[in-house]
């Protein structure tokens, strides 16, 4: 694996060569929040953010997306993905598009998504500001982020470039990059473990505990109706959650009323409506019909449902849900805390 | 493979006819568009005939606030295959429902006319307190994609519907800045989403033009606007009086 140095002052000129030849997708301010957007210029970019509003999960599976285009004639395909570069994700991020690669994956291989995910090239960064609600330092601790392509590590003088695969590799060329030095590359471990060291907000069970003690809480409703007593049923903790993956697909006609287009959404568990479903004849029943019974099975997701499959919970800390909620009532170490305390 | 046309009529009843003329801005490329299928049998903003006989599907703006006006509802229901409440005065009584909560409004308004008798009004209420509604279309005013989706939805026989989740959902999915986070109020918690939620976008609180959810939490939304907003007690009670007056649990 090699590891490179860019200087300070070479970021930006690295960045804008990447985007004349490409569509680079990465933060940037709103108000005084952050999203991930395509950079139009690189002194757009802010790998100083603490963390998106919403995940960069919507650059590869975004929030609404043409599926097929149909016709009298029949349907044809939306085309093909152009190829893209992902900077300055956050590890956290990382875990979590590792994550939606496997749901993705596994069963049924998801060609939208794994045809976007391909054309993808990730470049993680670090973090410098830590938003006072992340726990990413102590929830499933022991997955490591896998899926990017390389690593950017800001340092004194400059950033290290930790080169993960070939998507990676390719990218040296468009900058002055030199080798890393002993020194530089201890620097970014430093740096990385700091970012862990001053992670605010933590959970000190076990994932396997915590998932079997929520398990054991499944049928205390009066813990539940508590916890979801504030609940709007907004759906906040679900579209901005990097590790959420439903979507509901809906046909959409032109005006000529014989074309159209097929496209999903993202849906979200804590809707009213997500779980009502067609008995047939008109006739609808809804089999998550209370706020408390929707606030848990996303806790329930979240926690224990997918650990198997995952080898951890379904959640990389980032704390996106606990900073959307309004009524504050989303947050996980909140919410598994409350559970173990019994 | 001309099929017949589907035949529309439009209907007001308390309102501004501001819905109706919304349809008006859909533009020439919609608005011709959708008459290739639809062929317009009654709409007063747009011409002088009127139909007496059968319709497809009847818009109807306005709320039901005269029992004088409930003969012409229900011979608009007895002729129309579907009925759609157009807008949120049909839809939820809208903005007209704040004379729900009020008293001196006919002299405040009229002055010496105030006893004429087309006056004689009760509370607003939606049209579906006089007639049965096959769908409801909210809006201050109606949002004119969805207007065109319902229509398409209504011609190849497909049930249409509208949101019963939050503005939230749409701030979020279009990455607005939350009202809440930047030290205002909102009562987007609560609002029937489907307008795609361009008031927050342009750092405006939304006011629920669309009325609320089917399910709103309205102790949690109180709590919140006073805690989290800001809002007096008096104030956040009050609050979205303006298109959800009878949504309100006060009297």
């Amino acid at each position: 694996m090699k590891t490179y140095f860019l200087p300070q002052h070479e970021l930006p000129s690295f960045v804008s060569t990447l985007l004349q030849t490409t569509r680079v997708i990465g933060p940037v301010a709103k108000k005084h929040k952050f999203v991930f957007a395509r950079l139009a210029s690189a002194d757009e970019l802010r790998l100083d953010y603490d963390v998106t509003i919403l995940p960069p999960k919507k650059a590869i599976f975004p929030q609404t997306q043409p599926l097929l285009k149909f016709s009298p004639e029949g349907y044809e395909d939306v085309g093909t993905p152009q190829p893209q570069i992902l900077f300055g994700v956050h590890f956290y991020d990382v875990k979590a598009l590792d994550m939606l690669d496997e749901f993705f994956t596994d069963g049924h291989a998801d060609r939208r998504y794994l045809d976007n995910r391909e054309a993808t090239t990730i470049v993680a960064s670090s973090i410098q500001h830590i938003n006072e609600r992340a726990f990413f330092a102590s929830v499933g601790a022991d997955v490591k982020p896998r899926g990017h392509d390389a690593f950017l590590t800001a340092i004194e003088g400059g950033y290290v470039y930790e080169i993960l695969t070939d998507k990676g590799e390719a990218l040296i060329k468009h900058g002055s990059f030199r080798a890393a030095t002993g020194d530089e590359v201890s620097s970014a471990y430093a740096a990385n473990a700091e970012a862990l060291d001053k992670c605010p907000q933590h959970i000190y069970h076990s994932t396997r505990e915590i998932g079997r003690r929520v398990r054991a809480a499944f049928g205390r409703d009066e813990v539940w109706d508590e916890l979801a007593e504030k609940c709007f049923s907004c759906g906040t903790c679900n579209t901005t959650c990097p590790t959420c993956y439903c979507f509901d697909v809906q046909d959409k006609w032109n005006l000529d009323q014989a074309s159209g287009v097929r496209e999903r959404t993202w849906d979200g568990c804590l809707l009213d409506d997500f779980a009502r479903v067609s008995l047939g004849e008109g006739a609808t029943d809804n089999f998550r019909e209370k706020a408390a019974q929707r606030f848990r099975h996303r806790v329930m997701r979240k926690t224990s449902y997918l650990n198997e499959k995952l080898g951890g919970p379904a959640c990389v800390g980032c704390g996106r849900c606990a900073i959307g909620c309004v009524p504050d009532i989303a947050d996980p170490v909140r919410i598994i805390n409350r559970i173990m305390e019994g | 493979m001309s099929k017949p046309k589907v035949k529309v009529a439009f209907f007001d009843f308390a309102s501004c006819e501001g819905c109706q003329i919304e349809l008006t801005n859909l533009g020439d490329t919609v608005f011709l568009g959708l008459l290739e299928h639809i062929e317009i049998v009654e709409f007063r903003e747009v011409m002088k005939e009127t139909t007496s006989q059968r319709i497809d599907i009847a818009f109807i703006e306005g709320s039901f606030t005269r029992e004088a006006d409930r003969p012409r509802l229900e011979s608009i229901r007895a002729r129309a295959n579907v009925v759609v409440a157009y807008g949120s005065c049909a839809a939820t009584g809208g903005i007209n429902a704040l004379k729900n909560h009020q008293t001196d409004y006919r002299e405040f308004v009229y002055g010496k006319d105030a006893e004429m008798p087309h006056l004689d009004s009760f509370q607003a209420q939606p049209i579906s307190a006089a007639i049965q509604v096959d769908l409801a279309i909210p809006g201050c005013p109606i949002d004119q994609a969805e207007f065109a989706r319902i229509v398409s939805d209504v011609l190849h026989g497909k049930a249409p519907t509208v949101p019963n989740y939050p503005v939230c959902v749409e701030c979020k999915l279009r990455e607005t800045v939350c009202r809440y986070q930047s030290g205002d109020h909102c009562l987007g918690l609560v609002a029937r989403a489907g307008c795609g939620a361009p008031c927050p976008a342009d750092g405006v609180p939304c006011e629920a033009c669309r009325g609320m959810v089917d399910s709103p939490n309205q102790p949690a939304l109180l709590q919140v606007l006073m805690e989290k907003g800001g809002l007096s007690q008096l104030r956040a009670e009050t609050k979205s009086r303006l298109w959800t007056a009878r949504f309100r649990n006060e009297e």
